[in-house]
């Protein structure tokens, strides 16, 4: 059976959480990705889950940055929690259009993942972040 | 390939008595008369890693493909058709497969193995075995496991390029629709459906079907990968590629 992915008692405690800023642009969207699964196969995922995650950061990235990338940085804050993984994706770019989350992809990421929403906030300086959150467990 | 004029109008009649008539024997003739174009065309395609005998058998389906559908009527060698099709057949395999040209070998093996290994490990477990599962039997590092997933998925910007669609030439997908029977609706969300099929319906029969099953019906990608009888990594290809395909069509249609 599984030995899961967690340290052994004893260990460093801190939550394991990861930031990650990338270019807006689709080539850097698998570091996105192997970031996400790197954590999940140590939150024990199975590979249907694995595979589901990855399907969900492509579509929440895409969302985020187009399918041709923007100018801007794309933001990932990963952390790890027991056996769930949650993600926060923000977009800091000068472009100024809000990212439209489909019906289809809502229905697509319904299926992917435990909890998803995809919006817009006001920034520190003014402007609009546009951002995704999500989160996935294990079993 | 036939040079000598006389037997090429030889050819020519064959071929529109098989027009006329469709029989197997005349069909036959014609492909075991045109099959070293098929190995000469199957040969240019070589050392990208496939074995030769595959592309070979690629390239054969081409020809058959070439030989039915060939119309004497038209003012086109049958070679310059067949070189066509048999290429378009070539490029279609390599596409399906794109990490091929993509991914080091070493990964490509590691992830035909992975996908036996998830097959095996589902059954014995059942369940979908987990990275770590994967890669004790492997035997190599969680990390290799997941580097070999991404690049099952290489093919992916490679796969962009071609024409979207994949136009009327799945025959696999006909053949795995016709195996399934009639899909009948999961989710009785219809309105959500109407918004959708439009787009769907863009999509070649096979991924349009994988897409249902996955988001209409929430079978997860084993229990689809088991249903029509493929690996689940072929149903992850499939899926990432379809979804891709959906992205690039929302965004070029102004979403």
């Amino acid at each position: 059976m599984s030995d899961g992915g967690n340290p052994p008692a004893g260990r460093v405690t801190t939550v394991p959480e990861v930031h990650l800023a990338l270019p807006a642009t689709p080539e850097f969207v698998r570091l996105a990705r192997v970031t996400a699964t790197g954590l999940a196969s140590r939150a024990g995922f199975s590979i249907d889950e694995v595979e589901d995650l990855r399907l969900a950061i492509d579509e929440l990235c895409f969302t985020l940055i187009g399918t041709k990338g923007r100018e801007g940085r794309l933001e990932l804050r990963y952390r790890l929690d027991g056996s769930a993984l949650e993600v926060h994706g923000s977009l800091d770019s000068p472009d100024t259009d809000v990212p439209h989350l489909s019906d289809w992809s809502d229905q697509i990421l319904d299926a992917l993942v435990d909890e998803h929403e995809v919006g817009r906030t006001s920034g520190a300086d003014g402007n609009g972040v546009r951002g995704f959150r999500m989160l996935k467990r294990a079993g | 390939m036939p040079v000598d004029p006389e037997r090429r109008a030889e050819l020519r009649g064959q071929f529109e008595e098989f027009a006329r008539a469709r029989d197997p024997g005349v069909r036959d003739g014609l492909i075991e008369a045109h099959i070293g174009l098929a190995e000469y065309l199957a040969r240019r395609f070589g050392n990208r890693g496939e074995p030769l005998d595959d592309l070979v058998q690629v390239a054969s389906i081409g020809l058959v493909k070439a030989v039915d559908r060939f119309d004497p009527e038209r003012a086109v060698e049958f070679s310059t058709y067949a070189t066509h099709t048999i290429v378009g057949e070539l490029k279609r395999h390599f596409r399906d497969k794109g990490w091929a040209v993509r991914a080091p070998r070493r990964m490509q093996e590691l992830y035909l193995r992975i996908g036996k290994i998830v097959s095996t490990a589902s059954q014995e477990l059942g369940r979908s075995p987990t990275v770590a599962e994967i890669a004790k039997e492997a035997e190599v590092t969680e990390e290799e496991v997941l580097e070999a997933l991404e690049a099952g998925q290489a093919y992916r910007f490679a796969s962009l390029d071609s024409p979207g669609g994949g136009g009327g030439d799945d025959d696999e997908g006909e053949g795995m629709a016709a195996q399934l029977g009639q899909d009948e609706p999961g989710l009785a969300d219809a309105e959500r459906r109407a918004t959708m099929d439009p787009l769907l319906a863009t999509l070649p029969e096979r991924e349009q079907m994988i897409l249902r099953l996955r988001f209409y019906d929430d079978l997860t990608q084993s229990e689809i990968a088991e249903r029509l009888g493929i690996s689940q990594m072929h149903v992850s290809r499939l899926l990432s590629r379809s979804l891709a395909k959906l992205r690039n069509q929302a965004d070029t249609a102004g979403g």
